[in-house]
């Protein structure tokens, strides 16, 4: 359990979480390039979670939406940076319990992100914008919701179930596709706990 | 290189404020309404903040930011002004579309929260350049391992943007197709993203190399370059905002006693 | 004293099973020069890493021997302390700044921050480091807006203002064009005459030759010599540790001619001495000089004589109309293999691109066998116009080899089996065949670049244009590439190349055409271009070794390679 979160800070991890970052910025520009119905601004932070562990994973989600909240105008993200925290940690832990290590395990994995997404996004869509999220789909759904007299929360709930669970699940998959073909010479950087052996 | 940063190198003495300054103006901005919960204090710091961007002469920047969260705006004030569960008194109907005042009334609150929070970050965001902001932190007992991630970021991005056309290229030199249906757009996105994600992972060991041989995390004290001279003017601008989120919470708390 | 001590360095990667060190022993003295050559995978980068402290605090693994650099010992020194007794400057110019400064001026004063130098002494030596390294006006710039041959040295700068004593260069231009490479060797020039120590990875092994004081082979980790330049490459089996000597010594060993100590010349200049001392080539001299200039004219009617596959026809091209990138160009490609050299910027890219349909031009017609490519969208022309692009990394990203080889023969509609076929031929040609199943990004960079050229190669397309093929290729790599421009173009396939590599060129290119600013400045057979020295001043380039070489020796004929030259002078 303490190796859990045992976290290597060198120079190493410090590199990776710009990295990371940029990677959220690209998935959501191809997203938005080829025009796909979803999000995919997480696939870094997912990325960093299962390669550094959980601490960098938050890192990487915490620090994405305050630099572009800080620095490039857009500070509707930065209210949803414990959401994207809440994502690398997710990612970190379930990686680090060997949830990444098949398909079908990562699919646990995305569902465990999508949730944990789920459960801190939707107080702040509430608080913040009444409930709704910007999504069109997930707003039709709240309306619908609205409409046939459910309380917000709910309305919310499913609203952010609707956005964020398939957003994650494809996440997760293109992740874990991406994990797979990192070669063995990077992952090593990342192992928490290797030791140099005298010749 | 296209940066990121929509900082705007004018000249004009709103880019020679202390960063600090300015945080301390977004914390008073956003938390005087919010604390003292009057619905004319939203407006008040609106007006302030736009009058701060056109002495910085950075007004017509902010424009954009603001459009970019025009939907969602839009979208709150259909879906509460229609459907608001408080909704009793119908305000006007549209069409078969009847808004009621207590869901707009909510919605105008949002509605005003957020443009208020967009202005006053325009305010530090157009006038500050990042790395300077970086730099004060730093001074201040900032760790330079968080400096440099987020240093680090403004110059990743459009470098990795950058790779994307001709990444486009490459795979449609090989055949690949990039439009069409969303089967084959959806199709395009591994072979697109993958290329750069992994380069860029793999670059991240030499990048981490090539800070390692440069000392990054030695422990000595660090040294910079450049000194900002304090202006009596920030001190006295940044205690004159502590004093006003003060000032709400006593007025505040006073009303409730 | 020594200032590097190397006592039986052993290092393994992680999860590895080989060595990568295999006892390696040697010392350096204060302000010697030292050469370090090898096949790509030999051990030499893993050894610069060593004397910084990187292997093994960095990467971890299993690590023997001793280490000391400046007094300080790699193995257990921080290498943020180490950072101050040696510097290390490697290939990729990118990965080296430190992505945290957005101009040069920062981003050279990084290292001193983090080694707490006082302001004023940072700005001194910035000052002196820039100006010597003629980087001082570009200071304001965003060191990524840089070309790549200064952005190498906005490295070596950032290196070499911590002042270290020694500063180990691994392959400081293996990525670079011919300027960005000329300007790092006149900075390693005048690195060598300030006294300080320096390691020099190359694969140019003539420039190895003109610097060094010692030279360190090593082969598949293991310590092969530590000698004289002369020495070590007049070693007969020097070809099977994957190093070619330089062209000096090639042609002097085949003509007999030696030092007074049995070593054969390493240098121009040694060569040029042993030339003029000896009697019969004095003789042949005289003889046999400006003879070749006829047997070419054939060559020339051939050329023409051949259907052009591509026609360019007042061609200009721009992205925007103040600066033209191509102008009025007219241009016809037969099937000889085909060079484009020149400087960047020249529009080399530029006009490959639009050969292959990426761009479209602003004015003019380009007919691909007598089609106008402009109403051609690129997935039409995939199937019969191939391009490598220079980065692999831009383009691979399958799980392994031969998928990713695959991957285009799919796309343009060939049946699975076919596809799987044409895959395997491209992959025996790379001399890649027992990697396919290996993951590509496990395979060294060199390597991932013959996988790119064989992803395309598997297209079986008419046309195949190379972009900088033998960027970080060693003598091995060049060779496969070489033999294979070579089978495309018996092949009756038109393998046109952007190269930086003039000995390359020389070599296995019939038709060489030179660009610079937009305009074709000469065009035609290697000696006939090699030949025209204000042509290559303009667009800022060197003849091949061999040439420079003839125009020393006064020869008025110009030999390209080794073999033409021996040929011909016997």
């Amino acid at each position: 359990m303490s190796n859990l979160f045992k976290t290597k800070f060198d120079a190493a991890a410090i590199v990776l979480i710009p990295a990371c970052i940029g990677i959220n910025y690209l998935g959501k520009l191809f997203a938005s390039v080829l025009k796909l119905p979803l999000w995919l601004d997480s696939i870094g932070t997912c990325i960093g979670g299962c390669l550094g562990g959980p601490i960098i994973g938050a890192i990487c989600g915490a620090a994405n939406n305050l630099i572009y909240g800080f620095t490039a105008g857009d500070n509707i993200t930065l209210i949803y940076a414990l959401t994207s925290l809440g994502i690398g940690v997710a990612a970190g832990i379930m990686a680090r319990l060997g949830f990444m290590k098949s398909f079908p395990k990562a699919i646990v994995t995305a569902c465990a992100a999508g949730l944990t997404a789920v459960v801190i996004s939707t107080p702040l869509n509430v608080i913040f914008w009444g409930g709704t999220t910007g999504n069109v789909w997930g707003d039709a759904v709240f309306a619908a919701t609205q409409a046939a007299g459910m309380p917000v929360l709910l309305g919310s709930l499913l609203d952010e179930i609707v956005v964020d669970v398939p957003d994650k699940l494809i996440t997760l998959i293109v992740v874990f596709f991406i994990l797979k073909g990192l070669p063995k010479k990077l992952t090593t950087l990342y192992e928490a706990d290797s030791e140099i052996e005298r010749l | 290189m296209k940066s990121i940063s929509l900082y705007v190198d004018n000249g004009t003495y709103l880019t020679k404020v202390h960063p600090f300054t300015k945080l301390a103006y977004i914390a008073a901005a956003i938390s005087v309404p919010l604390i003292g919960g009057r619905l004319w204090l939203f407006p008040l710091f609106i007006g302030v903040s736009i009058c701060f961007l056109a002495s910085g002469k950075i007004l017509k920047r902010a424009v954009p930011l603001i459009a970019f969260s025009f939907t969602i705006l839009i979208t709150i004030f259909l879906i509460h002004g229609l459907f608001n569960q408080q909704n009793t008194q119908v305000l006007f109907t549209l069409g078969p579309l009847r808004f009621y005042r207590e869901g707009l009334l909510y919605a105008l609150h949002i509605g005003l929260n957020i443009l208020n929070m967009l202005l006053s970050f325009a305010v530090l965001v157009l006038s500050t350049k990042p790395s300077d902001l970086v730099d004060e932190l730093e001074k201040r007992g900032f760790s330079p391992r968080f400096g440099y991630i987020i240093n680090s970021v403004f110059q990743i991005i459009p470098q990795m943007t950058g790779t994307m056309s001709t990444i486009m290229d490459a795979q449609r030199s090989r055949g690949m197709e990039t439009e069409g249906n969303l089967r084959t757009r959806a199709k395009a996105f591994i072979p697109l993203i993958s290329p750069v994600v992994m380069s860029s992972l793999i670059n991240t060991r030499e990048r981490a190399i090539a800070l390692e041989v440069r000392g990054f995390g030695a422990e000595k004290k660090k040294t910079w370059l450049k000194d900002r001279p304090s202006h009596p003017g920030d001190r006295a601008a940044g205690i004159i905002f502590l004093l006003l989120i003060g000032g709400a919470l006593i007025w505040r708390i006073s009303t409730w006693l | 004293m020594a200032v590097i001590q190397v006592e039986n360095l052993r290092y393994r990667y992680p999860h590895t099973e080989k060595l990568a060190l295999d006892g390696i022993t040697f010392s350096v003295e204060k302000g010697e020069f030292i050469g370090i050559v090898g096949e790509n995978g030999a051990g030499k980068s893993t050894l610069s890493q060593a004397l910084v402290g990187l292997v093994p605090q960095f990467y971890k693994g299993a690590y023997g021997g001793v280490v000391t650099v400046g007094g300080l010992n790699g193995e257990t020194t921080p290498v943020s302390k180490m950072c101050s007794k040696v510097g290390l400057v490697f290939q990729n110019p990118f990965n080296q700044l430190s992505g945290a400064r957005d101009n040069v001026y920062e981003e050279v004063a990084f290292g001193m921050q983090n080694l707490g130098v006082e302001r004023e002494e940072m700005k001194r030596r910035m000052e002196r480091v820039l100006k010597m390294l003629d980087i001082w006006q570009y200071r304001d710039r965003n060191p990524f807006d840089l070309s790549g041959g200064q952005m190498q040295r906005v490295a070596i700068a950032s290196i070499l203002v911590m002042e270290p004593e020694v500063v180990i260069l691994d392959e400081p231009t293996s990525q670079l064009d011919p300027a960005g490479s000329e300007e790092v060797f006149r900075a390693v020039e005048k690195l060598t005459r300030s006294g300080i120590t320096i390691l020099m990875i190359e694969q140019k092994i003539e420039k190895i030759a003109a610097y060094c004081s010692k030279v360190l082979l090593l082969h598949q980790g293991k310590q092969i010599a530590f000698d004289q330049p002369e020495k070590v490459f007049s070693l007969d089996n020097l070809e099977d540790y994957g190093v070619l000597p330089p062209a000096f010594t090639r042609i002097c060993r085949a003509k007999g001619l030696t030092n007074p100590d049995g070593t054969y010349p390493a240098t121009e200049e040694g060569a040029a001495v042993l030339f003029s001392k000896d009697q019969r080539e004095k003789e042949l001299k005289e003889k046999k000089t400006g003879q070749k200039v006829h047997a070419s004219e054939q060559n020339e009617k051939r050329g023409e004589l051949l259907n052009p596959v591509f026609r360019i026809d007042h061609l200009t091209f721009h992205y925007s109309p103040e600066s033209p990138v191509l102008k009025d160009l007219c241009l016809n490609l037969d099937r000889r293999p085909t060079a484009v050299i020149g400087q960047n910027g020249a529009g080399k890219t530029t006009l490959v691109k639009l050969l292959k349909g990426l761009l479209k031009p602003v004015s003019g017609n380009i007919f691909f066998q007598g089609e106008d490519i402009g109403q051609k969208t690129v997935a039409m022309l995939a199937g019969q116009v191939g391009y490598v692009f220079q980065n692999p990394d831009d383009q691979i990203f399958k799980y392994n080899v031969l998928d990713e080889v695959m991957f285009g023969p799919l796309n343009i509609g060939m049946p699975q089996e076919k596809a799987r076929e044409e895959a395997r031929r491209a992959l025996e040609l790379t001399g890649l065949k027992d990697k396919e199943m290996e993951n590509p990004y496990d395979l060294e960079l060199h390597e991932r670049k013959l996988v790119a050229i064989a992803s395309v190669l598997a297209m079986d397309t008419d046309v195949i244009i190379l972009d900088e093929p033998t960027i970080a290729q060693d003598w091995r790599g060049r060779q496969i590439i070489g033999g294979l421009i070579r089978q495309m173009s018996q092949k009756g396939k038109l393998v046109l190349a952007i190269l930086h590599d003039m000995d390359f060129v020389a070599e296995y290119f019939q038709r060489v055409i030179v660009m610079a600013h937009g305009q074709i400045l000469a065009d035609g057979r290697g000696d006939e271009v090699f030949s025209q020295k204000e042509i290559l001043e303009k667009a800022c380039l060197n003849p091949p070794y061999v040439s420079q070489l003839c125009s020393r020796l006064g020869y008025s004929g110009i030999y390209l390679t080794v073999e033409e030259f021996l040929k011909e002078t016997t």
